[in-house]
């Protein structure tokens, strides 16, 4: 370090003390760092969704409207944990009573987000499967670039948890950005 | 020479080297000097009280409590962000606009706290531009000691010279002001002229920072929006007061200190979280510059060396002159804090032989101009580079030094021909 940029490192010391830190604590609050300033290029949405999501707000679609040429995948997850215990403990029918009832909700669920979707102007595309709801969807985000769930995602919502256990371990974990909703 | 002159100009250099190289910090160098002093009873203990000079102590003090409280509201991060909005993502409109509001608010409050809460923005906004911030500092620079100079309360030099000359706030704007408006004017077109070229963006470009700036909400920098209205009032109060002290028969520094009681009082701040953040380090830096100085009159080597000037200066223009430039060119190495409380004594003394109201103006225009001399001249220099260099932008000596002397020779110059115009030769 040179004398100049010592001696300037001193006086600044002297004369402003620890008021710049101060002032740039203050300014950090609502000045957007240049990491947060740069849009990412998202190609590609992986929407995740279950018998928990009954609805997807309509402002999520304008949000995700504004990542123009992006192709959103919708996946609907049936829980395979959820069906064994269902198949260990009842009878045939009855499985394939509540498998159907699933699947029926599935398909509602898919058809009704995929035309939104559309309307917003996005290519989608959609599966169903059974399979484990955080596991699968970890995995299959690593080929997407943005991730949008809903909080109510993989479990009901309860006073003391706002936002599901699997949400909140997805957005932990996964090292992609996510839109929680 | 006697032993007290030559332990008190001992005491007065080895002062000054120790403030320009700051090893120690420049409040504990004043006051280890001031110890001496006293302790050799070259400045008796009686006497103390008439070099401490508590016209420029309790004006800081006030200025510095009524500061630090509009502080707290969010008021100066407010200012710049609605600057930085003003600009429309234009680099020249950016660079004039912060160099006026640095100008106008250093003008009425400390430079310090001016250029440390504008820095920020600036850099910010010189970033998203993706230009050099270089032109932008200087510019935010010039810009706080040309307006600081423009008021009794805008900088240090002009708060002692007005405690010792017994000049009102009004002799300031009414003198310094025109002259100050002039130097802004020219000091912008001269940065312009230099970095003009370089500083333009691309139209969409532009268009994105005019849309992340906007996206910036001021109102949610105010932290507390009654304190922020409480700040406003009471500063245009102060301003107001200061407009009409000498009408009042009132000392500056009593409006200062009234105005700080006003904001405590009325802002129910906890008093003692600002009395914690009044810059006692200053104030001490100013007690102990005062007794050093007071040494130096004290053995009379002040009055010889006013002898001395008088008797090779002729005219009061002749002496405007040399004073003006003298405290130009040597405020651009020493602080000029101590440069002014130096030249004081010596102004006074010369009183006894001519007309010392125009060496005055000469002196602040000196004291305060020559700050844009060098890198460490001025406080403010020292807080905008000290800045940059933490956010990675290094600003060289050299470099600063290339524009800081020529904005230095042509403001100065300009200044020392309009007195001249204003107090003939």
């Amino acid at each position: 370090m040179g004398y100049f940029t010592s001696l300037i490192q001193r006086k600044f010391k002297d004369v402003a003390g620890t008021r710049y830190d101060t002032v740039m604590k203050e300014y950090r609050e609502f000045l957007l760092t240049e990491e947060e300033r740069k849009v990412p290029e998202v190609r590609s949405i992986l929407m995740p969704l279950d018998y928990f999501v009954k609805e997807v707000p309509s402002v999520l679609y304008d949000t995700l409207s504004s990542y123009e040429g992006a192709t959103v995948s919708l996946v609907y997850i049936i829980d395979l944990e959820v069906i064994r215990i269902v198949e260990d403990s009842l009878n045939a029918d009855t499985v394939a009573e509540f498998k159907r009832k699933r699947e029926a909700y599935g398909e509602e669920i898919l058809r009704k987000t995929t035309a939104d979707l559309e309307r917003a102007g996005l290519p989608v595309k959609s599966r169903m499967f059974s399979g484990s709801k955080f596991e699968n969807i970890a995995e299959v985000a690593e080929s997407h670039d943005l991730i949008a769930v809903s909080k109510k995602y993989a479990a009901s919502l309860t006073e003391v948890a706002a936002v599901s256990p699997v949400t909140l371990r997805l957005a932990q974990t996964v090292a992609k950005p996510i839109i929680i909703y | 020479m006697l032993y007290t002159e030559l332990l008190a100009i001992a005491v007065f250099l080895i002062t000054y080297a120790l403030i320009i190289d700051e090893r120690i910090h420049r409040a504990v160098a004043a006051m280890a000097g001031a110890a001496v002093i006293v302790f050799t009873q070259i400045v008796p203990w009686e006497k103390i009280p008439e070099y401490l000079d508590l016209g420029t102590i309790f004006l800081l003090m006030g200025m510095m409590i009524i500061v630090n409280t509009a502080r707290k509201s969010g008021l100066f991060e407010y200012i710049a962000i609605r600057t930085a909005k003003l600009a429309n993502g234009s680099p020249i409109k950016v660079l004039i606009l912060f160099s006026i509001v640095t100008a106008v608010v250093s003008a009425f409050l400390d430079n310090v706290t001016t250029v440390l809460l504008l820095t920020p923005m600036l850099l910010y906004i010189a970033k998203l531009m993706k230009l050099n911030p270089v032109p932008f500092l200087l510019s935010e620079i010039f810009a706080s000691n040309v307006g600081g100079a423009a008021t009794l309360i805008g900088d240090p030099p002009n708060i002692m010279i007005a405690s010792a000359s017994g000049l009102t706030f009004n002799d300031f704007l009414m003198t310094m002001g025109p002259i100050v408006l002039v130097d802004m004017v020219i000091m912008l077109g001269m940065l312009y002229l230099i970095y003009g070229k370089g500083l333009r963006v691309r139209p969409e470009e532009q268009q994105k920072i005019v849309q992340t700036i906007g996206a910036l909400d001021e109102r949610a920098a105010i932290l507390d929006r009654s304190l922020f209205t409480k700040s406003v009032v009471t500063i245009l109060l102060v301003v107001f007061l200061f407009f009409i002290h000498s009408s009042l028969g009132l000392e500056p520094a009593i409006i200062a200190l009234t105005g700080a009681a006003i904001i405590l009082l009325w802002s129910r701040v906890q008093p003692d979280e600002i009395l914690e953040r009044i810059e006692w380090p200053a104030l001490f830096f100013f007690g102990g510059l005062f007794i050093i100085v007071g040494a130096l009159v004290e053995t009379g080597l002040i009055s010889q060396i006013a002898g001395f000037v008088i008797s090779h200066v002729h005219t009061t223009g002749e002496a405007m002159i040399l004073i003006a430039w003298f405290a130009a060119i040597a405020s651009a190495i020493v602080d000029n804090i101590p440069l002014t409380a130096t030249l004081i004594p010596l102004i006074q003394d010369m009183g006894m032989a001519m007309d010392i109201k125009p060496l005055w103006w000469a002196l602040s225009l000196g004291a305060c101009l020559g700050g844009n001399g060098t890198a460490i001249a001025a406080s403010a220099n020292v807080v905008v580079i000290g800045i940059a260099e933490r956010e990675g932008i290094s600003i060289s000596f050299m470099e600063f030094l290339k524009m800081g002397m020529l904005i230095l020779f042509v403001t100065v110059g300009v200044g020392v021909g309009m007195l001249l115009l204003f107090f003939g030769w």
